[in-house]
C-alpha cells in the first residue's frame, strides 16, 4: 500500500495545479456561469425593467419571439453583417498582409498606421465615421461630388441598401487591422526554401500564392475566421452607435434587439429570450464550423 | 438642518459588500466618499453649456443655503434618458430631482409608483402664481400632481429665413400644407433646402410627425385613450411627410432635434422645426443670420383646422427611490427662486419659456437681449405653448394618459413614418401594424 | 527600380486611404465651429484653434471620465493579469482530472455574447448593491477580457520550453520557485502584451458601461463622451472630434512604445490557437 513519493508528488502538483485554477474558476462561476443560467431563467418570465416585478410565463417568451417577423429579419441582418463585413476583412486583410511583407519604405510606420483603426475606441470610429458621411458638411460626399461621381450627396447611413454598405464597410475598416497582424506574423515562418522550390518548378507569383502561401496560411486562417465571425456576430457598439438599427429595422442586428426589448421596451423577460436564442445559434455555428475544419484536415 | 442625522444614518446603514467596495475604490471616487454627508444627484436633459452653468449657479446658492449638502449635476441626452432611468429605476440608484423630462414620460413612472407625489413642492412654490392650468398636464388619475412644470416650450415652431423669401418673392410664412410645400419649392435651391425635418428612427420623429397628424385633423388616441391612429388624417399625414422628404437634407433619415437644429443655424435651410433655442444658438454660432430669421406657427392641413403646438411641457418630479426626498423637495422648489429661475430661462432664451406669472411679469426676465430683439417671436411661442399639448395630453377632453412615454420609446410611430415615407411599404398594413404595437404598450 | 516604386505607391496610398479617418479627426478638432459649416469644406484649418481642447477640459466632466477609464483600465487589467497567469500555468503545466474541459470551457466563453450576460450581470450588481460603481464594471469586464488573456498567456506559456522548468526542479526548486525564477520572466513579454490587449479592450468598452453605470461620477470615457456632446441641443462636431483625439491619447503613447509587444500578441494568439 505504501506510495512511491513520485505518485505522492504528482498528488501534490494536481492540488497546487487546482489551486491556481481556483481563482479562475470562481471568477468564471460568478461572472459567466451564473449570469448565463439566469439568463436562462429570466426568459421564462414577463418582467417590466424599471421595477424587475413580473410573472412566470414559461416557454410562452420562446413562442413568441418564433412567431415574431422582427426576430427572423434581425437574424437575418445579423447574418448579413457578419458575413460581407468578415469576408472584406478577410480579403483586405490579406492583401494589406502581403503588401507589408514585402520591403516597404518605412514599414514600421505603415505598420502602424494599418492597426490604429483597430485600437481606437469603437466610439471614436464611428463618430468620425459619422462626420465623415455628413450629409452636409462631410468630406465624402463633397469629395464625390467634387470628382462628378454623384451629383447630389449620398445618404449614407438613412437608406437601404446604402446603411448596411455602410456598417460593413466601417466594420472592415475597423477590424481588418486584427487579420492583418495575424497573417503577417505568419508569413514570417513560411521557409523561403518552399517558395524557392516553387519558382524553380516554374510557379508565377499568382501560382505561388495560391500553392505555397495560402495552405501554409491555412491554420492560422481557420482561426481568424472563427474569432472573427464570433466577434462580428455578437457586435453591439459600432452598430448601434453607427446606424441604432435604422432605417426602420433594416440594420438591426440580434444585439441591438435584445438591447431594445431590455430598456428601450422595457421587456427584460423577452429580452433575456432573445440572448439565449442568440447564444444558441452562435453555438450550433461553432461546432458545424469547427466540424468541418476537422474533417477537412482528417483528409 | 435637523435632518442631517436622519442622512448620515440612512448612509451607514451600508451593506458589508458595500463599504469593501467603497475602500476599494477609495482614492478614485472623490465624489462618492464625500457622500458620507448628504448628496443630491439631479438629471436633465437640458445640458446646453450656458444652461448648465446657470444651475451651477442654482446649485452654489442650495448649498450655501443647505452646508453639508452637495448636489451633483448629471446631464443625459433627449434620445438616452428613457433607457437610463429603467436602469436605474431598477437598480435603486436614483437621481434625486429630475427637470425638463416631458410630462408625459413622468406620468409613465408615476403609474408605476416610482414618483414622488408633488403637491407640497407646488404648494411651497405657490400654486396661485404659475399660469391657470398650467400644471393640469401634471394632474394623474389619482388627483395628485405627479410633477409641475419648469418651463414651458412651443416645439414645433417654424423657423423662416426672411432674407431668403425676400429674394424668391415669399411675402408671409405659410399657414396651409399646399402654401408649405409651394413655399419649399421656392425657397429650395442654391445649395440651401427647404427645410430639415426629422425622418430617423428616434423620439424626434415620433414626436413631430404626431403634430402632423394633429395638423390633419386627426389623433393618435381618442379621448378614452382608444388608439385612433389609423384614420384619414394619419394617411393624409403621411403623404404629405412623404411629398416635402426632399426637401429635407438627404441624411434627414438619420434626424433627430439636433441634427435638424444645426442645419438651420448653419444656414444649410430655408426654413426649420424646432423651439426658441434657435435665437441663441443663432446668435451665438452664426450671428450673420440674427437679423435674418423669424418663426411662425407650424402650417396645418388646411385653414379650417387650427395648429397644434407640440409642448412637451418640461417638468420637475422627484424619484420616490430618492433617499433624501426632504432635500429633493427643498432643491425642486429652489430652483423656482427668481434669481436662478431667470438665469436659467436666459440661458436659452425662448426655449423654454416662464410658467410663473411672477416670472414672466418680472422686468429682470424681460430685460435680455434676445428676448427684446425678438419680442415678437417670443410672444407668439409663449402663447403657442400655453395651449399646448402632447401625446399624454393630446386635447383638453383627453384623459391623461400614463402610457404615453412608453408609446414613444416603443419607436412605433417612427417606425411607421420610416416604412411609409423611405420603404414606401403599403399604407393599410403599417397603419394596422402600428395600431397593433400601440395597443400593445397599452395593454402592458 | 520603377516597379519597386511603383509598389511602394501603391501600398502607401493604401495605407493613407486608411489612415485618412485618423487624419480628419485631428483636422477637424483644429477647425473653428463656422469653418466647420463651410461647404465645401477646406482640406486644412484656415485659422487652427486649440479652443475646443480648452473647453473639453475647462467646462465638462472630460477629465473625470479620463480618470475613471484609467483607473479601470488598470483594475481591469491587475485583476484579469493576476488570475490569468496564475491560471495559464495550471492549465498548461499541471495534470489533474476537468483539466481539459476547462480549457474547453475557456474557449466556450468566447462564443458568449455580452449582451447575453448583461441582463443577469445588470441584476446581480442591483442585488449587491454594486450598481453604478466602478467596481461593477471592474467585475462586467472579466467576462470578455479573462477569456481572452488566459488564452493568450496560455499559448505563451506553451511556447516556454519545459525542460527549463524541470531543470529547475531537479535543482531542487519548489513548483512557485520555479514559476517565479524560470517562467515568470519568460513570459514576461506575453504578460506585457497580454495587459496591453487587455487595457486597451476595457479602455474601448462601450455596452456594459452603458448599461451598468448612470451616473457622471463613475462613467468611463466611452459613454462620457457620447453622453456628454451628442444632445438634442446642439451638435459639436469640432468638440467631439477633440474628444476623439483626447481618447486616443493613451492608445497612442502605448502604441510607441509598445508596438512590438502587441504584434506579438497577435502572433502567439492567432497562429497557436
Amino acid at each position: 500500500m505504501s506510495r512511491s513519493p513520485q505518485a505522492l508528488l504528482e498528488r501534490r502538483y494536481a492540488r497546487l495545479g487546482l489551486l491556481l485554477i481556483a481563482p479562475t474558476i470562481v471568477v468564471f462561476c460568478a461572472v459567466i456561469v451564473y449570469p448565463l443560467l439566469a439568463a436562462i431563467y429570466l426568459s421564462l418570465f414577463q418582467l417590466y425593467t424599471p421595477t424587475l416585478e413580473g410573472s412566470f410565463v414559461g416557454i410562452s417568451n420562446y413562442r413568441d419571439l418564433l412567431a415574431r417577423g422582427e426576430f427572423w429579419i434581425s437574424l437575418r441582418n445579423t447574418l448579413v453583417w457578419t458575413v460581407g463585413t468578415l469576408s472584406l476583412q478577410i480579403v483586405l486583410g490579406i492583401g494589406m498582409a502581403l503588401m507589408l511583407h514585402q520591403a516597404v519604405w518605412f514599414r514600421s510606420l505603415a505598420r502602424s498606421l494599418i492597426l490604429f483603426p483597430y485600437f481606437v475606441s469603437t466610439v471614436v470610429a464611428v463618430l468620425v465615421w459619422r462626420w465623415l458621411f455628413n450629409d452636409l458638411y462631410g468630406i465624402l460626399n463633397h469629395m464625390l461630388i467634387g470628382s462628378g461621381v454623384v451629383d447630389m450627396p449620398v445618404d449614407y447611413l438613412g437608406s437601404m441598401p446604402n446603411a448596411m454598405i455602410s456598417m460593413i464597410l466601417v466594420g472592415a475598416w475597423k477590424y481588418f487591422p486584427f487579420v492583418v497582424i495575424a497573417v503577417l506574423a505568419r508569413l514570417q515562418t513560411i521557409p523561403d526554401a518552399l517558395y524557392e522550390a516553387a519558382r524553380i518548378d516554374g510557379a508565377g507569383p499568382i501560382a505561388r500564392f495560391f500553392d505555397v502561401t495560402l495552405p501554409q496560411l491555412r491554420d492560422v486562417l481557420v482561426v481568424i475566421i472563427l474569432l472573427r465571425a464570433i466577434w462580428d456576430f455578437k457586435e453591439f457598439d459600432l452598430i448601434f452607435l453607427l446606424t441604432g438599427g435604422g432605417p426602420v429595422i433594416s440594420t438591426q442586428t440580434l444585439p441591438l434587439l435584445v438591447y431594445k426589448e431590455a430598456f428601450a421596451l422595457n421587456q427584460m423577460g423577452m429580452a433575456a429570450a432573445y440572448a439565449v436564442v442568440m447564444m444558441a445559434i452562435m453555438l450550433v455555428f461553432m461546432i458545424v464550423y469547427i466540424r468541418q475544419t476537422r474533417e477537412k484536415e482528417a483528409s | 438642518m435637523h435632518n442631517h442625522h436622519d442622512i448620515g444614518g440612512a448612509h451607514s446603514r451600508r451593506t458589508l459588500l458595500k463599504a469593501l467596495v467603497a475602500g476599494a475604490a477609495i482614492g478614485s471616487l472623490p465624489l462618492r466618499t464625500r457622500a458620507q454627508r448628504a448628496e443630491l444627484r439631479w438629471w436633465t436633459p437640458q445640458g446646453a453649456p450656458a444652461q448648465l452653468d446657470a444651475y451651477r449657479f442654482q446649485i452654489a446658492a442650495f448649498e450655501a443655503l443647505h452646508p453639508g449638502v452637495t448636489v451633483v449635476l448629471e446631464p443625459l441626452s433627449d434620445e438616452g434618458y428613457a433607457p437610463q432611468l429603467a436602469a436605474a429605476f431598477s437598480s435603486g440608484q436614483v437621481p434625486d430631482v429630475v427637470t425638463h423630462l416631458p410630462s408625459f414620460s413622468v406620468q409613465s413612472y408615476y403609474a408605476k409608483g416610482l414618483v414622488e407625489p408633488f403637491d407640497d413642492v407646488i404648494e411651497a412654490i405657490g400654486p396661485d402664481d404659475f399660469y391657470p392650468g398650467a400644471n393640469d398636464v401634471f394632474r394623474a388619475a389619482d388627483g395628485r400632481h405627479v410633477a409641475c412644470g419648469i418651463g414651458n416650450s412651443a416645439v414645433n415652431i417654424l423657423w423662416l429665413r426672411t432674407d431668403i423669401m425676400q429674394r424668391v418673392g415669399l411675402e408671409r410664412a405659410p399657414e396651409t400644407w399646399d402654401e408649405f410645400r409651394d413655399a419649399l419649392q421656392k425657397l429650395q435651391g442654391r445649395g440651401i433646402y427647404g427645410t430639415a425635418l426629422p425622418y430617423g428612427r428616434n423620439t424626434a420623429t415620433s414626436l413631430v410627425f404626431i403634430g402632423f397628424i394633429h395638423g390633419a385633423g386627426g389623433q393618435v388616441f381618442t379621448p378614452d385613450l382608444e388608439v385612433a391612429i389609423d384614420s384619414e388624417a394619419t394617411r393624409n399625414a403621411l403623404e404629405f411627410y412623404r411629398e416635402i422628404r426632399d426637401f429635407s437634407p438627404i441624411g434627414a433619415t438619420n434626424y433627430s432635434w439636433g441634427e435638424g437644429l444645426t442645419a438651420f443655424v448653419s444656414g444649410a435651410t430655408a426654413t426649420g422645426l424646432y423651439t426658441g433655442r434657435v435665437l441663441a444658438n443663432v446668435n451665438d454660432q452664426n450671428p450673420r443670420l440674427s437679423d435674418h430669421i423669424t418663426c411662425a406657427l407650424w402650417p396645418t392641413m388646411t385653414r379650417d383646422i387650427p395648429p397644434w403646438t407640440f409642448n412637451d411641457f418640461p417638468s420637475v418630479f422627484i424619484p420616490a427611490q430618492s433617499g433624501n426626498k426632504d432635500l429633493a423637495r427643498r432643491l425642486a422648489a429652489f430652483l423656482f427662486e427668481p434669481e436662478g429661475y431667470i438665469r436659467q430661462l436666459h440661458a436659452a432664451p425662448g426655449h423654454v419659456l416662464p410658467v410663473l406669472q411672477s416670472i414672466g411679469e418680472d422686468p429682470r426676465y424681460r430685460d435680455n437681449a434676445i428676448i427684446r430683439k425678438y419680442r415678437k417671436e417670443t410672444d407668439l411661442m409663449a402663447q403657442a405653448a400655453a395651449n399646448g399639448f402632447n401625446l399624454g395630453y393630446e386635447s383638453s377632453a383627453h384623459r391623461s394618459n400614463e402610457k404615453a412615454g412608453e408609446v414613444i420609446a416603443s419607436g412605433a410611430i417612427a417606425d411607421m413614418v420610416q416604412r411609409v415615407v423611405l420603404n414606401r411599404e403599403n399604407v393599410d398594413r403599417v397603419l394596422a401594424d402600428t395600431t397593433r404595437a400601440i395597443a400593445a404598450v397599452m395593454a402592458r | 527600380m520603377m516597379r519597386r516604386l511603383l509598389f511602394n505607391l501603391m501600398v502607401w496610398s493604401a495605407v493613407l486611404i486608411v489612415a485618412f479617418p485618423l487624419f480628419w479627426m485631428v483636422v477637424t478638432s483644429l477647425k473653428p465651429q463656422l469653418e466647420l459649416w463651410a461647404r465645401p469644406p477646406a482640406f486644412l484649418p484656415i485659422e487652427p484653434t486649440v479652443e475646443h481642447y480648452v473647453t473639453l477640459l475647462q467646462d465638462t466632466n472630460f477629465l473625470v471620465y479620463f480618470r475613471n477609464s484609467i483607473f479601470l483600465s488598470t483594475a481591469t487589467t491587475l485583476v484579469v493579469i493576476g488570475v490569468a497567469t496564475l491560471g495559464a500555468y495550471s492549465l498548461v503545466r499541471f495534470t489533474y482530472r476537468g483539466r481539459e474541459s476547462l480549457a474547453m470551457l475557456v474557449l466556450f466563453t468566447y462564443l458568449l455574447p455580452s449582451v447575453v450576460l448583461i441582463l443577469p450581470l445588470y441584476l446581480m450588481m442591483v442585488k449587491l448593491g454594486l450598481a453604478n460603481t466602478l467596481f461593477s464594471l471592474v467585475l462586467a469586464y472579466t467576462t470578455f477580457a479573462l477569456p481572452y488573456a488566459l488564452w493568450l498567456l496560455r499559448s505563451f506559456m506553451a511556447g516556454i520550453p519545459e525542460d527549463l522548468e524541470s531543470a529547475a526542479l531537479v535543482d531542487g526548486a519548489s513548483r512557485m520557485g520555479a514559476f517565479r525564477d524560470v517562467i515568470f520572466p519568460q513570459l514576461l513579454p506575453g504578460i506585457i502584451s497580454t495587459a496591453l490587449f487587455t487595457f486597451i479592450l476595457s479602455w474601448n468598452e462601450y455596452l456594459f458601461a452603458l448599461v451598468l453605470v448612470n451616473s457622471d461620477a463613475s462613467r468611463p470615457l466611452t459613454t462620457g463622451v457620447m453622453n456628454m456632446l451628442i444632445s438634442s441641443f446642439n451638435i459639436e462636431w469640432s468638440l467631439l472630434m477633440a474628444a476623439s483625439v483626447m481618447m486616443s491619447v493613451p492608445l497612442i503613447i502605448a502604441f510607441a512604445f509598445l508596438q512590438k509587444y502587441l504584434t506579438r500578441g497577435f502572433g502567439a494568439g492567432a497562429v497557436k490557437g
